[in-house]
This record gives C-alpha cells, structure tokens and sequence, in this order.
C-alpha cells in the first residue's frame, strides 16, 4: 500500500507535517513498515481540502486532529 | 573580460559608547570589471572623525574614480579637510584599493596599518614602494591578481584590539595573519572574512572596543550563475519555452514550488522524488529530480531564504544557522548568497487556482512581492541578478 502526504505550500500550513510525522509514528508501532510505504508529494492541486493524502489511488482529506480515525479507518482495515 | 570578479565586503564597529563610526568605506563600481574602495579612518571618534573620514572617502574616491591622480587626491584632501580645534591637525588615514579587469590591483596606503593579502590561503609579500606628497608617506603598489585572492584592510582599530587586557600591545600584523590563515577558506564570501576578523577583535576588546574598527575585504573569485525558477507561466502553452530556457542557463539550477517541480520532471523526463525528511518543522521538506540540482516547495521556503539573505546584509550573524543547515530554504541560501555572483530568476505568473481562497494565506501577490524583494535584496549585497517573467 502506497500513502502520500501532500507536503505542498498550503498543506504545509495547514499541518502536513504533524500528519506525517503521526503516521511515521503510527507505522512503525504497528510494525507496517514492509506493508506501508510512505511518501510525499508537492500540491495535489486539491488546496482547499488539505491535508491530502492518497491512499494507493484514492484521495481523502485529513487534518492532524483526524491522523489517527484515519489511520484506523483506511489504512488498517484496509490492509 | 575574463571569468572572474571582485566580492566586496566590510564591517564596522563603533568605539564603546560612541553613536558614530569615525571609519569610512567608500566603494565605487566603475563598471563590473573596475572597483575603487576606500576605508578612511578620522581622526579621534565620534562626529569629528565621521565627518573626516566621511569626506576623505568620498573625495577619493569620487576623484579617483573620474581618472584623477593620486597627487591630486591627496593635495585635495589637505586643502579641504576642517582642522582639528584641539590637535591643529587635519587629519584621516586611508587605503585605496583598485581593481582593473579583476586582475591587477592598485593598492595606496597612508598610515592604516598594511593592507595583508592573502594568496592560496598564505601571507603574501607584495613589492611596495614610498612616495612623498605634502609631506606625507604613502606607499603605493601594483600587483597581479589571482582567483582567490584576499586582500584584507583595517583601520588601527583593529590592531589595537585586546591592548592592556587580552594582550600587552594588542595583536600585531602577524598575529592577523596568523589568524587569517587559519581561518581561511576560499569559500567564504568578503562580507565572511571582514565579519569573523572583526568578531575575533571585538572578542579581544571583551567586547567593548577601545576605537572604531573596520575591517573591508575584497575578493576575486570566479564567476558563478545560480539560476531559480518559481512558478509555472501564465499561459499553459509556454511551459516548454521556459523550461528551455531555464535549463539552457548555465550553472545550478533550482526548481521552487509543488506544480513547478512537477512540470520541470514532465521536461526532463525524470521522476519528482519528495523526502519526507523535516530538518527545520518549518521548511517543507525537499525533492529530488535528476538533472536539477535542488527541488523544493515555492513560497514558505522562499520567504525563510529572504528572511536569512536580510540577516546576512544586515550582520545579525556571522555563524547563522542556515551556514550548516539542511533543509530547502538553507540550501537555497547558500547557493544564493555564498556561491553565486550571477543570479537569474525565471518566474512564472500562472496564478495557482488553489491558492486564490480566502482561506489560505498564499496569495498571488505575495509571491511577486517576495521575488522582487530577494531580487533587490541581493543586488544590495552585490549580486547581478536578473528577473524574467513568463
């Protein structure tokens, strides 16, 4: 499973890094690192819904309140 | 024309307690090839020494400059300068320091201590030969210059540092050298070498200067571009064009912003890798595509290169943490500040669709504004630089 973080100029702003930082933490307490590969991305041309992140091909918009339902929700159980 | 150029730099301190710097430099650009620089050093402190060596500065170098001789110079300069109430002397030291073609070196010194040059990191002796005008000694030299050299002058500020406490009689000529050769590296900028004598002096005056001190540096050092792009152009069609020219530009190459670095990857053919490495929580992290040197996000990083570029005008720092650091806006500012003389900026006007919420504080505004602000900027701190729009 692929996830990228959008890391672009208002993403930034609105608190890519927290999210990233949350879900390196989250990955490697799961043990998912051979399972996840994280990375990032410069603007997914989507600014309004930042932060956001791609799972494989699937868009979704998260904040660094949200990291971790959507830690639970799309990338555990969808694994 | 040759490859080289001249890197000018200086700094002063004031004598404790005092508002005014009664040292001087001048530095007038004939044209990129030909410089005049002239530190005077007034007579005494405060405003009778400011305004001294403020219009020996100027003098010389204003006559200089326009061709005149240096028996002129100085005739017009006893003539003019205001006598001194208490010492009935008129009075203000100075070196003259003149590049031609950024490979010879006029070098005119009246009683500042002697100009040091450095030459591959080592002391070099220059020939020097005394003269008589008005009465006063001036020694006059003409020398060949290499890439690299340093040309290193003072006002006996400078000498006098640490007197009576660090040290019996202050630190000699020697000892500069000394400390120059060990500090040496041909990397450093002129305004770098003026800054860390200057500090080690200030250090050695415990920070309390006994008299006004300047140290002025002037480099020859080889020309090198640095060439940035931010911003995709206003109209979709002329994407090749400016990354054609962009990437035609000789020397490093710096892609700035999400969309630009997407497109540039589209160019080259070349995947954007993004790290995801946060050295500063601040800066985005960087991006690697082959073939460019450095890849990174466009305004958050840039308005931090901006605020850096003012610390290094302004001397805040000599050790400034962008010196060392790692993240995007650091990198750009070293290529910037410490390695380029020739800076083209290739800015794209597209507006960013997403950008233009009201919700978000990047505007397209702001990103003309920081351009134009980093562009003037550098020309302050002697940079050609140039701006293209597409």
């Amino acid at each position: 499973m692929k996830v990228t973080v959008c890391i672009g100029s208002s993403c930034h702003l609105k608190g890519s890094r927290q999210v990233v930082e949350r879900l390196q933490t989250l990955v490697a307490e799961n043990n998912l690192k051979e399972q996840v590969e994280l990375s990032g991305k410069f603007c997914m041309g989507n600014c309004q819904n930042g932060v956001c992140v791609t799972v494989d091909d699937a868009l979704f918009s998260v904040s660094p309140d949200t990291v971790d339902d959507f830690f639970k929700t799309n990338i555990l159980a969808a694994l | 024309m040759n490859n080289l150029c001249t890197d000018i730099g200086y700094q002063s301190v004031n004598k404790f307690g005092e508002q005014l710097c009664g040292d001087r430099v001048e530095i007038i650009d004939q044209s990129d090839e030909n410089h005049v620089v002239v530190l005077a050093d007034g007579l005494g402190s405060g405003v009778k020494a400011n305004i001294l060596s403020t219009l020996t500065s100027k003098i010389i170098s204003t006559m200089m400059a326009n061709g005149m001789s240096l028996e002129n110079c100085v005739e017009t300069i006893a003539a003019t300068l205001p006598i001194c109430e208490m010492r009935k002397v008129a009075y203000s030291t100075f070196t003259i320091v003149r590049t031609i073609d950024n490979r010879e070196a006029e070098i005119i010194q009246y009683d500042n201590p002697q100009l040091i040059l450095l030459r591959d990191g080592k002391n070099y002796d220059y020939p020097k030969t005394a003269m008589e005008i008005g009465g006063k000694t001036i020694y006059k030299s003409k020398i060949e210059l290499h890439e690299n050299d340093f040309m290193v002058f003072t006002s006996d500020g400078a000498i006098w540092a640490g007197i009576g406490s660090a040290m019996n009689f202050g630190w000699e000529r020697d000892q500069i050298i000394e400390f120059l050769e060990k500090m040496y590296n041909p990397e450093f900028t002129a305004k770098t070498m003026s800054a860390l004598l200057l500090d080690e002096c200030c250090r050695l005056y415990g920070g309390k200067p006994g008299d006004d001190t300047t140290v002025c540096t002037v480099k020859i050092r080889e020309r090198r571009s640095v060439n940035l792009m931010l911003g995709p152009p206003r109209d979709p069609k002329d994407v090749n064009k400016m990354m054609s020219l962009f990437f035609a530009k000789e020397g490093k190459h710096i892609v700035c912003g999400g969309t630009t670095s997407t497109l540039a990857g589209e160019f080259l053919g070349k995947p954007v890798e993004t790290l995801l490495d946060y050295i500063d929580p601040e800066v985005p992290p960087i991006a690697k595509i082959e073939g460019v040197d450095l890849v990174t996000e466009g305004v958050i990083t840039l308005s931090r290169v901006l605020e850096q570029a003012k610390g290094y005008r302004d001397a805040d720092a000599i050790y400034a943490e962008w010196n060392v650091k790692e993240d995007g806006a650091s990198l750009i500012s070293r290529l910037l500040v410490d390695e380029a003389t020739d800076i083209n900026f290739f800015v794209g006007r597209a507006i960013n669709p997403a950008h233009q919420n009201p919700n978000l504080p990047i505007t397209f505004n702001i990103k003309m504004h920081l351009v134009e602000e980093l562009s003037e900027l550098l020309k302050t701190i002697g940079k050609r630089v140039k701006v293209s729009y597409f």
